[in-house]
């Protein structure tokens, strides 16, 4: 009897801890019109999105502080469903605790994080709604990787034919039965991409996925999160190889600092850039021709280039060919060059990594 | 390429997320590694070892070898062997014999849950975990059922060994005593309790370390040596006054407590009945089940 009893309380007491928090159903956290007009405008060329917007990942005023040091300060942005935002920071900017934050490993200081205007710990089963891939997230080394899969659709409540189903996806079928020891990082990142897919989620958030890949795997990777994108799905990349994300992502949002410098599509981002653009000019007769722009009294700016061709900015390439044509110098070249989104970067967030 | 053809999909159709699943995917998770049955096996080693010496004890104790005993200490050999020649004495030894394996097998059993814990830690899992089901409390009463599973089987296998050997056992000793007679089966069926307690207790400290080492020290240095540190502390305390409790007090070590559970009788001298060791345990694995689902709610992970 008095077993039984003990065994009664101590089951009762881990049920009540258990549930406590799901007995009380959180409200689904929607935003207001207040609330949605804080926010950042969408992304300049965005298309409305789809539906209700159930993919869409809201940030607004996020802020995460680890003592006296805020690694998120204030952050607000959207993701739009049917685009790959890259998301892009010098090491330390808060990339990682943004994510995770969203994602409910870690508890926001101040402000919210949602998806589909629910938080990620409010959605009714996540595996079908979010696949994450994280830094410092890892299989066991002594399971295989279909045991790995398997036990994640397990405690999702998917069958277990869908780890089969992923790990084909991401062409790891022939190793899922050895052990993630014998795997290489490549591998890995495969089996990471492989767990975020169980659910076939509508948004996808991957935390520098590219890490460890081989220019195959590099390719391979930025296929499917441009074809998981054209779906009309959430693709949100964080990534410090800027390269990578200017080839792949329609939108960026770029912070340092646990800030947003920049928001936008990449073009519209690319715009934005103070710096203007620059033109190279391959012709016989550099002098003549900078003479002839000086008479135009425009502020032209000639740098010459070691194989004697010049950059002129401060004017346009038509005005260049005006000026040339009008003092009848012939033109070899006559190219515009934009900063990539590197330069971007480099400029937004130059002095910004730190050791913090 | 696309996710969306998928015939396994096809047949999910679940609204929200079920507690069980989660249930399911921890013992899936012990049954996917070496560990549990490289601990099943040391289960059945140290019940075996355990057969042996308790065989042996309990053989010079109702047949005590007179002639190599010193004649001050015959008379009291012979009082201690008609006592347990004695139908309460058979009891009790095949009470003693039926759990065999306990003193370690519950030790395993509760590595097992700190494990079940600190593995998530020390692997990296627990970002998929938590991904998965976000709700920490779920998982963590997840761990403890799943523990208490393991527990259980261990002391399966511990005791279906037990129930093997004693019969035999008893036999050579020209005594018999029903398995079912309420003496051994309630120390069997406490023996279940214990391993089950101590599979919480190891879960609930194993969310209490990040350090995998740390957690798997101090869970042995609790059980081995908590024992011992706490009978010394209270014979000191003895010396000072001079209270039958004080003797009875070291059933507060959590290891002394489950002894004096599944003890029939006095597990020594001055020892409480077995209801104090049961109600202590049970307060063991109250505080660490509690405090488990507490570290893992407000953990970052």
């Amino acid at each position: 009897m008095l077993i039984l009893v003990a065994l009664l309380v101590i089951g009762g007491a881990i049920y009540w801890l258990a549930h406590r928090r799901s007995a009380q159903p959180e409200p689904a956290v929607r935003l207001g019109p207040a609330a949605r007009a804080s926010l950042p405008a969408p992304p300049v060329g965005t298309p409305a999105p789809p539906g209700d917007g159930a993919a869409r990942i809201v940030v607004s005023g996020l802020t995460k502080r680890y003592g006296e040091v805020a690694a998120v300060d204030g952050l607000s942005f959207m993701v739009e469903p049917g685009r790959v935002t890259g998301f892009l920071g010098p090491n330390g900017a808060g990339k990682t605790t943004t994510l995770r934050v969203l994602l409910g490993l870690a508890a926001p200081t101040a402000g919210i994080a949602t998806i589909g205007g629910v938080r990620y710990n409010g959605l009714p089963r996540p595996i079908r709604r979010v696949g994450a891939v994280l830094e410092g997230s890892a299989a066991h080394r002594g399971r295989t990787g279909h045991d790995h899969l398997r036990i994640i659709c397990r405690a999702g409540g998917v069958p277990a034919e869908r780890a089969d189903e992923v790990l084909a996806l991401v062409g790891l079928t022939a190793a899922a039965r050895r052990p993630v020891r014998g795997y290489s990082l490549g591998m890995r990142q495969r089996l990471g991409v492989a767990a975020a897919l169980i659910g076939n989620p509508q948004v996808l958030i991957l935390d520098e996925p590219a890490n460890g890949l081989d220019p195959e795997g590099i390719r391979w990777l930025r296929d499917l999160l441009r074809g998981l994108a054209d779906q009309g799905r959430t693709v949100l990349v964080s990534s410090h190889l800027l390269s990578e994300v200017q080839a792949l992502a329609d939108d960026v949002v770029i912070i340092a600092r646990g800030r947003v410098v920049a928001h936008g599509s990449v073009d519209s981002v690319l715009d934005s850039l103070e710096r203007p653009s620059r033109t190279l000019v391959r012709t016989p007769e550099p002098d003549k021709l900078v003479a002839a722009l000086g008479e135009l009294g425009e502020h032209a700016v000639v740098t010459p280039t070691p194989a004697g061709d010049v950059y002129i900015s401060g004017v346009d390439a038509a005005e260049i060919g005006d000026a040339a044509n009008q003092a009848g110098v012939s033109l070899h070249q006559l190219t515009t060059e934009r900063p990539g989104l590197e330069d971007v970067f480099l400029q937004l967030t130059t002095g910004e990594a730190a050791i913090r | 390429m696309t996710t969306v053809d998928s015939p396994a999909l096809a047949r999910d159709r679940h609204p929200r997320t079920n507690p069980l699943w989660q249930v399911q995917a921890e013992i899936l998770k012990i049954r996917t590694t070496k560990l549990w049955w490289l601990f099943l096996i040391g289960v059945v080693l140290v019940t075996a070892w355990a057969l042996l010496r308790n065989g042996a004890s309990h053989h010079y104790e109702l047949y005590p070898p007179l002639d190599r005993i010193a004649p001050a200490e015959r008379a009291q050999a012979v009082t201690q062997a008609a006592h347990a020649n004695t139908y309460a004495g058979h009891a009790t030894i095949a009470a003693d014999m039926m759990t065999s394996g306990q003193f370690f097998g519950v030790l395993l059993a509760m590595l097992l849950g700190v494990l079940a814990v600190t593995n998530e830690y020390a692997h990296q899992t627990a970002t998929a975990t938590f991904l998965t089901n976000p709700h920490r409390g779920a998982v963590v009463a997840a761990k403890f059922t799943a523990a208490v599973a393991v527990g259980a089987l261990f002391w399966l296998v511990s005791t279906v060994i037990n129930l093997i050997v004693t019969p035999f056992y008893m036999r050579s000793q020209h005594f018999n005593v029903a398995l079912v007679d309420w003496i051994p089966l309630r120390s069997v069926l406490l023996n279940l309790l214990a391993y089950a307690m101590w599979s919480v207790f190891g879960v609930g400290l194993g969310s209490l370390f990040r350090a995998q080492i740390g957690a798997v020290v101090t869970g042995m240095a609790v059980y081995l040596g908590g024992a011992a540190a706490v009978a010394v502390v209270f014979n000191l305390i003895y010396l000072a006054y001079h209270h039958a409790w004080v003797l009875a007090a070291p059933v507060l070590a959590p290891a002394v407590a489950s002894l004096v559970m599944i003890t029939p009788g006095r597990a020594f001298d001055h020892a409480p009945p077995q209801w104090v060791g049961l109600l202590i345990m049970a307060a063991y694995a109250l505080l660490f089940g509690i405090v488990g689902v507490l570290r893992t709610r407000r953990r970052e992970i």
